[in-house]
């Protein structure tokens, strides 16, 4: 009966619940928190002997081993950190020799599998045991304890339930132990950054352009892919039953979680070399934008699947009651930290319009932070999902308050959050090569590792293929079978499923997700991430696209996009494109929450009925009447081209003259700026011509400087 | 039943962190607030309270606000459990609760009379932080930054008095303000306010030197903004930086000074081995840090990181991280080793550094230190009001009010009069009032007050501190304008300005002239220093410098050619780089300004081809007459161009 307990799928959480104070202490947990356990072995033994005169000494001992575990803790994240030096050093080189097969997070999670080995097999096995305390006081647990030990008083709190199983099974390794971080530092530090990021480089334009496919890939496709996995999970679990390799229980619920846990897929590295080898823009913006919605869909999926309790005796029975309640707590959740990130971002967007902050750029950057950051606490706080609270913040910073920002702001909070993504990714990805080793219970189980390979590809293919024919009947600018193959191929699993399995091992089917989880990231990474280039050149997908190029004249069958412009033919084209709902929304972004959130569109006294006009007036900031012409009005798009300008800028700099370089693409920016209504469209050329395009790239960022100046 | 309850833990949980969350976020909010506060002075010019200022009223309202408008709710922790099983106390406790186990952590020693009042006010008491914190993740940005800012060359300059002022001057600071303390607290034993036998003469000490680091942002961002003389900005400056570490360092040495017998007699072995531990963690941490910096110049230099600014900022960044954690790992002072490695890291790193890794390394280390000090200083107003120990002991504040004003006057008067003894560039008299009047207390006397509240002597000092604060830096800070006023001191130096003007033939003789008495002003070590420093250090480590073949002597031909950049041969031009540091904090305020047309990255250009030929004459100090700091500067920087020519 215990066993079975421990095994439910509601009962999980707690285990692995954090440390109560642990947002308040963000890192602290990874300074501090650890190892206090093994000092105390070592004590208890010590002073066990000699308990007469000891009450001085204890004193000493307790200190000197709260000093110890700092010391440890500190050790621990000195290796973390160095292993990220040494894969940056070692991404340099690949860089710098152009060798793509490797991404920098394949590298972090080799060099973290080597540190893994060596910690696991290197140090010696000492083992580290509990003093187990049976007081049977209260009936209910606090969060404080004093405890009153020959006349001294001592604080202890709260750090987790602990099943009665693990309670013996507690002697490891120290060094392992140390270097094993509350899963919760994912969720509270590492991922927000990351997720913040992508939400704050989409391409606007192109995400935009695409808003109808890349939703329906993320929601649909991501409950189609979740419903597959789970159901052919499912038939894997029943034969592992009937052959008998399963020593534990692992329900239908457990199946269809782990289906919404590797639905997350992050195709960093397929994506990483796409923006290097500037492959079709179309592409890259279905693939980020799927990618970096799935995540949100899967994060509240599972928990949604967790909060799924049936009624009735028969815990695992289908209730209907208890999926409607499921699929309500999905939508809340979803539409509040949407609606908690958009609100955050538009407040934002207003503070930076109607005060002159943007004479202080620091003051600027740190606002922003912070607000960005006070949504994640204030989605946390009230019971929704920061992290996606947190990437719909990010989209509407880009989207509205990005255009506020005083030009160093601008510079400032993108390199920012850009060196936050880069060090919280590696991080994340080093920790992944570590857990294979460090991580003390693992269940690898050949038959559901092998199930689970199947049934991801089969679930991206019954995601990618079907949903791209529907698509396809939709849109008039198709999605070629050779972009839906490479879909298919790039999906990769990441960072956020690694997340999401690892803040629930307790039970023993959660353990065999995790093992699963951690090995298919491995083998996505590294082969399919490995895969991409000569996939590319395989599938003959064109890359060398600059998507701030003008598109050669020959090329205008193709163009799309809200034409507000001069040019009505173009509009009333996309007019025919997009579909009715996006259009009614990109007029209403147009003409009110533009004007109302940034210093550009039209006037709102001009798109106002008359009788606000009082209201119109006040709102609207006196730049706008100054300058109509669509000039500032398109500042949001720099987002796309700025990534993809400090990329080539990397490559041009061999000439080690930075100043320079970095003046060329700067002015080039301020001429894309003026060249901004023609380079609306998207250019369709031949997909073989690739590679000619690279060699290329570098001279043709400077083209549109030389054509307007 | 059973799993009805464990939903409620479940619940239980999730409600912890949902407050750990609103704990977070009120923090949030007040450092929102306070950043559209101070945008509102600075936009009106308002100079009397500064942004740290700011901050603690913040603070204290809303603590005033959690103190007195929350309904005080009990804390579950209460009871006091009696274990006759334990003899000692582990750090992990595993309590078996209705045959559900949980696991406690160690947190801490309570000391008897803290049980009671202890269960005050639950969300008082979530709004304190652990005080290592501060330690472990508010103070490390603020010291780098400060390190990697530090005005290189005026601080060479003036390096000596800076020295002085820390090491000697905080000893002073830190003996005088103890005896004093030590006095009032044998007038307090006398007058019954006291108890015999709880405060020793080392937790006066241990007070006096707590009470030693000064911490004057809100005078130095006047002074910033004012610019007011660079030498006087620069002894201000580096003498709180280094006074920082030497105030922690040698609190710790006081801390584990403990006598065998009679903890009041003196002891001299104990004394020797304190001062002993003193050295030695400040000698190493020193060496951590620099040895990382140098490491840090050492892969920037033999590696074309420079291709990707990203990477070169990430590496910056978690190097310097490494040297916290190194010397943390080794037993020493973290934050001490973070200064030096900021020091090395600004001096030769910087060098190696692409321009835009230059920018974004700066931003970073500005961002993270803005947010850090705000919220420690929001903190510090929250505390007052929050923290559930406070001993108000009107007596001893006041005598602490005294020691202080008395100690930072045996400080500053005595040793500046030693030094204009030995300096050809005197410290006037205006200079001096203005240092003794910028003695504000600030984020590292309160972290380490804050550090230790155990016993009750240190809750006292603990309050004595907070006040202390509060007072300096609201009365001082606000006072900083008038007071320069009032001693006349020049403000308004420029330094780009200066450089923009353009120079005529006679600066070459002036410069000469400078030179030489460079040489015989500044102290023998210094000059070996230099020499050591210019012909050495800075070949190997920067592109910069006579390349190490003409340097080094004939036999070590092979390795100096390895070492030396090809960049060394062929332009010296890119020498004194390092200059950008200073100018860049000046530029980015200019560059605010231009903002607002369009067309900023020229700007930025124009700076740099402006800070690059001025280059080879930096290395001169000059000394001249005080008053004529400006006019100085441009010749120096005439200097630099004539040479070019």
């Amino acid at each position: 009966m215990e066993s079975g307990d421990a095994a439910r799928p509601g009962s999980g959480r707690a285990t692995g619940a954090p440390p109560p104070r642990l947002l308040l202490l963000p890192l602290l947990p990874l300074l501090l928190g650890r190892g206090l356990r093994v000092a105390a072995a070592a004590s208890a033994s010590s002073s066990g002997a000699a308990a007469e005169d000891s009450s001085a000494m204890e004193e000493l001992a307790t200190e000197k081993e709260a000093e110890e575990s700092h010391r440890q803790d500190s050790v621990s994240l000195l290796t973390f950190i160095l292993l990220l030096t040494l894969t940056i050093l070692t991404i340099w080189l690949f860089k710098h020799r152009r060798v793509r097969f490797l991404h920098e997070t394949g590298l972090a999670m080799i060099y973290g599998l080597i540190v893994g080995v060596i910690l696991r097999y290197g140090t010696p096995a000492t083992s580290g045991r509990d003093k187990s305390l049976s007081c049977t006081q209260e009936d209910r647990a606090f969060s404080t304890l004093l405890v009153n030990v020959s006349g001294k008083f001592f604080e202890y709190t709260l750090k987790g339930e602990i099943s009665p199983g693990k309670i013996n099974s507690v002697e490891q390794n120290d060094m392992l132990r140390k270097v094993t971080f509350d899963p919760e530092v994912f969720f509270n530090i590492l991922l927000p950054p990351i997720i913040f990021h992508a939400g704050y480089s989409l391409k606007k334009r192109h995400f935009f352009r695409n808003l109808g496919s890349i939703l329906a890939y993320a929601f649909l496709g991501t409950a189609v892919s979740c419903f597959i996995i789970g159901n052919l999970m499912y038939g894997v679990v029943k034969l592992m039953k009937i052959m008998g390799q399963l020593s534990d229980k692992f329900y239908y619920t457990d199946c269809l979680f782990f289906g919404a846990i590797i639905s997350a897929t992050d195709p960093v590295t397929v994506l990483a070399i796409f923006n290097e080898l500037h492959a079709d823009v179309d592409l890259y913006a279905l693939l980020f934008g799927e990618s970096v919605l799935n995540d949100a869909v899967a994060i509240v999926l599972s928990s949604s699947i967790v909060a799924y309790q049936p009624a009735g005796l028969n815990t695992h029975a289908f209730d209907a009651a208890a999926f409607f309640k499921s699929v309500g707590i999905f939508l809340g959740i979803f539409s509040g930290s949407f609606t908690m990130g958009a609100v955050t971002g538009v407040v934002t967007a207003l503070v930076t319009k109607f005060t002159k902050l943007h004479c202080f750029p620091l003051l600027e950057t740190a606002l922003f932070f912070l607000m960005s950051w006070s949504t994640f606490l204030l989605a946390e706080a009230c019971g929704f999902t920061g992290v996606v609270a947190v990437l719909f913040c990010g989209i509407t910073q880009a989207h509205y308050t990005y255009n506020n920002l005083s030009v160093e702001s601008r510079s400032r909070t993108k390199q920012l959050f850009e060196v936050l993504h880069f060090l919280a990714e590696n991080f994340i990805f080093s920790y992944m090569g570590l857990a294979l080793f460090t991580f003390q219970k693992h269940v690898f189980s050949p038959i559901f590792i092998i199930g689970a390979f199947v049934a991801i590809f089969l679930g991206r293919a019954a995601h990618i293929y079907p949903l791209s024919f529907f698509l396809n009947l939709g849109r008039r600018h198709k999605i070629g079978w050779n972009f839906q193959h490479m879909m298919m191929f790039s999906g990769l699993r990441g960072a956020m499923a690694f997340a999401l399995a690892i803040r629930d091992t307790a039970s023993y089917a959660r353990q065999m997700m995790f093992t699963t989880t951690l090995l298919i990231v491995f083998f996505t990474v590294w082969i399919i991430g490995g895969g991409t280039t000569p996939m590319l050149s395989w599938l003959n997908i064109r890359v060398g696209v600059d998507p701030d190029q003008d598109p050669p004249p020959n090329n205008d069958s193709f163009q799309v996009l809200q034409g507000d412009g001069p040019d009505s033919a173009r509009g009333n084209r996309t007019k025919q494109e997009s579909a009715w709902i996006f259009r009614l929304w990109y007029s209403f972004d147009h003409n009110y929450l533009k004007p109302i959130l940034t210093h550009s569109g039209p006037p709102l006294t001009t798109t106002l009925p008359a009788w606000c006009g009082l209201l119109a007036r006040c709102l609207t900031s006196p730049q706008v009447y100054d300058n109509q012409e669509p000039l500032r009005e398109e500042d949001s798009d720099f987002i796309l081209t700025e990534g993809d300008l400090t990329l080539t800028y990397g490559d041009s700099t061999v000439t080690a003259n930075g100043s320079s370089s970095s003046h060329t693409a700067s002015t080039s920016l301020e001429g894309s700026r003026r060249t901004k209504s023609s380079s609306e469209e998207v250019l369709e050329r031949d997909l073989g011509m690739g590679d000619q395009k690279v060699s290329s790239r570098g001279t043709r960022l400077v083209f549109p400087l030389e054509d307007n100046a | 039943m059973e799993r009805q309850s464990r939903i409620m833990s479940e619940k239980d949980e999730y409600q912890f962190q949902h407050q750990g969350a609103v704990e977070l976020l009120v923090f949030n909010f007040l450092l929102i607030l306070t950043i559209l506060t101070i945008w509102l002075f600075k936009n009106h010019r308002f100079r009397f309270l500064h942004e740290t200022g700011g901050a603690m009223v913040y603070g204290l309202i809303m603590g005033l606000i959690l103190r007195y408008a929350t309904a005080p709710t009990d804390i579950e922790s209460g009871t006091v459990y009696d274990c006759v099983k334990l003899t000692f106390s582990p750090s992990t406790l595993l309590v078996n609760i209705t045959d559900q186990v949980y696991e406690y952590k160690y947190k801490r020693e309570i000391s008897q009379h803290n049980i009671n009042p202890h269960q005050g006010n639950a969300i008082l008491e979530k709004m304190t932080f652990d005080p290592e914190i501060f330690f472990n993740v508010l103070l490390p940005p603020i010291i780098f930054h400060a390190g990697y800012s530090l005005k290189k060359r005026h601080f060479f300059q003036n390096l000596g008095s800076i020295l002085t002022y820390a090491f000697l001057g905080t000893a002073i600071s830190c003996i005088v303000i103890g005896l004093i303390m030590y006095g009032f607290v044998k007038a307090m034993i006398h007058a019954g306010q006291l108890k015999n036998g709880d405060f020793h003469f080392t937790d006066c000490l241990f007070f006096g030197s707590l009470m030693s680091a000064t911490d004057p942002v809100t005078v130095l961002a006047i002074f910033h903004e004012l610019h007011v003389d660079l030498d006087l900005y620069t002894l201000l400056f580096g003498e709180s930086v280094l006074n920082d570490a030497v105030a922690i360092v040698l609190t710790y040495s006081i801390s584990i000074y403990s006598p065998k017998e009679n903890p009041n007699a003196f002891d001299a072995a104990a004394f020797f081995q304190s001062v002993g531990n003193f050295l030695g963690i400040f000698a190493g941490s020193f060496a951590m840090g620099s040895a990382y910096a140098i490491i840090t110049a050492l892969l920037t230099k033999f590696t074309k990181l420079c291709e990707f600014p990203m990477l070169e900022t990430g590496l910056f960044f978690l190097l310097s991280w490494s040297a916290f954690l190194s010397a943390e790992a080794a037993g020493l002072t973290g934050i001490v080793a973070v200064l030096f490695c900021g020091v090395t890291q600004a001096h030769y790193t910087y060098n190696n550094l692409s321009s835009d890794s230059k920018i974004r390394t700066k931003q970073l280390f500005e961002f993270m230190n803005f947010l850090a000090e705000n919220v420690i200083f929001c903190y510090m107003g929250l505390a007052l009001f929050t923290f559930q120990n406070h001993i108000f002991n009107a007596f001893f504040i006041l005598g602490a009010f005294l020691a202080i004003f008395v100690a930072r006057a045996c400080n500053i008067y005595p040793l500046s009069f030693l030094l204009n003894l030995g300096r050809k560039q005197k410290i006037p008299w205006n200079f001096q009032h203005m240092m003794m009047f910028s003695g504000l207390r600030g984020a590292i006397a309160f972290a380490l007050a804050i550090r230790n509240t155990e016993s009750q002597p240190k809750q006292m000092m603990f309050t004595t501190t907070l006040l202390l604060v509060f007072f300096t830096v609201w009365v001082f800070g606000g006072g900083t304008t008038p007071m320069l006023t009032w001693l006349q001191i020049r403000v308004g130096v420029d330094l780009d300005e200066n450089l923009k003007e353009d120079p005529s033939s006679q600066h070459q003789e002036a410069n000469n002239l400078d030179k030489n008495t460079t040489k015989a002003e500044s102290a023998r070590l210094f000059r070996m220093w230099y020499g050591f420093d210019h012909k050495y250090l800075k070949p190997i480590l920067t592109h910069s410098g006579p390349p190490l073949t003409t340097t080094l002597p004939e036999w070590c031909g092979p390795i100096s050619r390895l070492l030396t950049s090809p960049q060394a041969y062929g332009e010296q031009l890119k020498d004194d780089d390092v200059e950008c540091i200073v100018n860049q904090d000046e530029l980015a305020i200019h560059y605010q300004e231009q903002a607002s047309s369009p067309c900023s990255p020229p700007a930025r250009l124009g700076l740099d081809q402006k800070a690059s030929p001025q280059t080879p004459g930096k290395e001169n100090i000059y000394e001249g007459d005080l008053g004529l700091g400006g006019y100085e500067l441009k010749l120096e920087q005439t200097s630099g161009q004539s040479q070019l020519n």
